[in-house]
């Protein structure tokens, strides 16, 4: 491997016009064979992203780099990237062997040579067979197959898809998950998958970047991205969590709404206000009011799921998420000391 | 049970003036009866023999393929600058203008034409291209809106994102995707526009020059004679607008297929 990312994008900005949307100042790299997943709420510019990389839109500001080359100032045909499409974007007059090979078929590949290429990317996606039919004639996950074919075919620069899971059903949708990896490994081609599913960017990803409002919040591993998130919003948007606002009361406790919490890590100055975040996960479940950090709770919403047990407990006014496995009885939780963590309280790095 | 018999009963109401007239075709002798007396091809001899008649329906004929290859020629463009414009007041505004002629009276459209063209410097009134400028201007919105709607439905936006990051360029994406992709909608818009062009009166009526009125015009003429005869001349323009129908159909399809593997 060598160390020119496959792609970079370096302080790229665009607003719509006629609107605050938009990107603004994006720097990111996808290092070759890397899966970035972006995500972020809707309208927080991600398929905007997605268009700059490709060429749909133009830079306002800053460049577009593909394997090195400069490509801000190319037009999307010449910029080779392979994209998949929420909607798939089958061509529906073609049959599924002719969609696949109409990359090469542009490039002029002779007719014998793109039919063999066709077959052999539709085996990879677990389509052989299927050449002759029309798109109609296929299912949501068969079709999302067929435009991952027709956009790896052509040995695209890089690999993007936008929302490609969006528009499946939910059992589909893991099974595709886990396709869409198989063969991003297998291709081993750098690849940008936006999303506004956590799951999906958790169990996807190398790398996940996070965007609100046109700007970048935080990129890193999923797991870092967890356990570190940079700042409230990435906490409850990565996975869910309880954001609780306190004052330092003592180098090794937090006054909060909850009452006096003590925690592993310094607090910082007496006096200063801070946030905490503790993983519903983290919070145990306890008989009795004994040991420190304990609270008396009320159930205000118990959901079962088989395996897990979602929890809304109220400890007086505050709400607190409290996930478990266990399903016993219980009068009060307890939060471990190394569950605290601390977010910055104006954090955006 | 009874919304069965109110489709029964609007069935029949359809159908009988055109079962009648079938009837009446092939009747001798249609008086004060309600059914006519005798059979006889005569009727449809005497219309194939009658010299206005025979005229009238090459020129229904020709005017309903002009106006179909027009239609084509400049509505395909025109629908897709319409479906692809950028800006949505602009989009609204060709809209609303191409919509007009659907309002717009053929009358009035027809009077307008003879203030216009009976003046000296325009002095067209009475050609056969005339008529067909003004057969366009009717039927032109029906075979967009059918086009136009048609590329909304297949996302045709986003089929031609993906095709031009598949690697094509323009003219390429224009007759690999955009046509092919569109050929059911522009024939079933040429099936409306043949149907509807041939049937045509009001306009044609007033426009029409003597030596080239079209198939309904000189019809009228026929029903101040034998009711057979009007009769079998009606049939004859029913099979006319339906057999051109299905030509039209025909021919798009077999063009929409060259364009898809040719090219």
């Amino acid at each position: 491997m060598n160390d020119t990312p496959s792609v970079r994008i370096e302080n790229a900005s665009f607003r719509y016009p006629g609107g605050k949307s938009g990107v603004f100042d994006i720097s990111l790299d996808i290092a070759p064979g890397e899966l970035l997943v972006c995500i972020g709420p809707s309208g927080c510019g991600k398929t905007t992203l997605l268009k700059l990389i490709a060429g749909f839109l133009p830079c306002a500001a800053g460049r577009v780099l593909l394997g090195g080359d400069d490509v801000t100032a190319v037009n999307v045909r010449s910029r080779q990237c392979g994209i998949v499409f929420q909607s798939y974007a089958l061509f529906p007059h073609m049959s599924i062997w002719e969609n696949v090979a109409y990359p090469l078929r542009v490039r002029q590949v002779a007719l014998a040579e793109r039919r063999r290429s066709a077959e052999s990317m539709l085996e990879m996606v677990g389509l052989s067979g299927y050449g002759e039919r029309l798109p109609a004639e296929l299912s949501g996950g068969q079709q999302q197959r067929v435009a991952l074919a027709r956009a790896l075919v052509f040995k695209p620069r890089v690999l993007l898809l936008d929302e490609p899971l969006s528009a499946l059903d939910a059992a589909t949708r893991v099974t595709m998950r886990d396709e869409i990896r198989r063969i991003q490994k297998q291709q081993n081609i750098a690849s940008l998958l936006i999303t506004h599913d956590q799951d999906e960017a958790l169990s996807l990803a190398d790398r996940v970047a996070v965007l609100r409002d046109g700007r970048l919040v935080q990129v890193a591993p999923p797991q870092a991205m967890y356990d570190r998130p940079a700042d409230a919003f990435v906490a409850s948007f990565i996975g869910r969590a309880n954001l609780i606002d306190g004052t330092v009361a003592t180098a090794g406790a937090v006054d909060t709404p909850l009452g006096r919490l003590l925690i592993a890590t310094p607090a910082g100055t007496v006096g200063a206000s801070v946030r905490l975040l503790v993983r519903p996960e983290k919070i145990e479940l306890a008989s009795a009011a004994s040991g420190e950090n304990n609270f008396a709770v009320t159930v205000v919403h118990d959901r079962f799921f088989g395996a897990s047990r979602q929890l809304e407990l109220a400890v007086g006014q505050t709400l607190l998420k409290v996930d478990t496995a266990s399903r016993a009885g219980f009068a009060h939780i307890h939060i471990p000391r190394h569950a605290v963590q601390f977010l910055p309280t104006n954090g955006r790095s | 049970m009874k919304l069965r018999w109110v489709t029964v009963a609007y069935l029949v109401y359809l159908a009988l003036p055109i079962a009648l007239l079938f009837i009446g075709s092939f009747g001798d002798l249609w008086l004060n009866s309600l059914l006519p007396t005798g059979m006889t091809l005569r009727w449809y001899l005497e219309v194939a023999a009658d010299p206005s008649f025979r005229r009238a329906f090459s020129a229904s004929l020709f005017v309903a393929v002009a106006t179909s290859v027009a239609c084509v020629v400049i509505g395909l463009p025109l629908a897709y600058a319409v479906f692809r414009a950028n800006n949505r007041r602009l989009r609204a505004l060709a809209r609303v203008l191409y919509q007009l002629p659907v309002a717009l009276p053929a009358l009035v459209l027809a009077f307008g034409f003879i203030l216009v063209f009976s003046s000296d410097t325009l002095p067209w009134l009475g050609s056969i291209w005339l008529l067909i400028a003004g057969h366009i201007v009717l039927w032109l919105p029906y075979f967009l809106q059918t086009v136009v709607s048609d590329m909304q439905r297949l996302g045709l936006r986003a089929l031609e994102d993906a095709a031009e990051s598949l690697g094509s360029t323009a003219l390429q994406r224009f007759f690999h995707i955009v046509l092919p992709a569109l050929r059911h909608s522009v024939l079933s818009g040429l099936i409306i526009v043949t149907a509807l062009s041939i049937g045509e009166f009001q306009f044609s009526n007033l426009i029409s020059g003597f030596l080239n009125r079209t198939y309904p015009v000189v019809l009228l003429q026929a029903f101040y004679g034998a009711t057979g005869f009007a009769c079998a001349a009606t049939v004859m323009l029913l099979t006319l607008a339906l057999t051109a129908s299905v030509l039209g159909a025909y021919s798009a399809r077999g063009a929409a297929r060259f364009t898809a593997t040719g090219a």
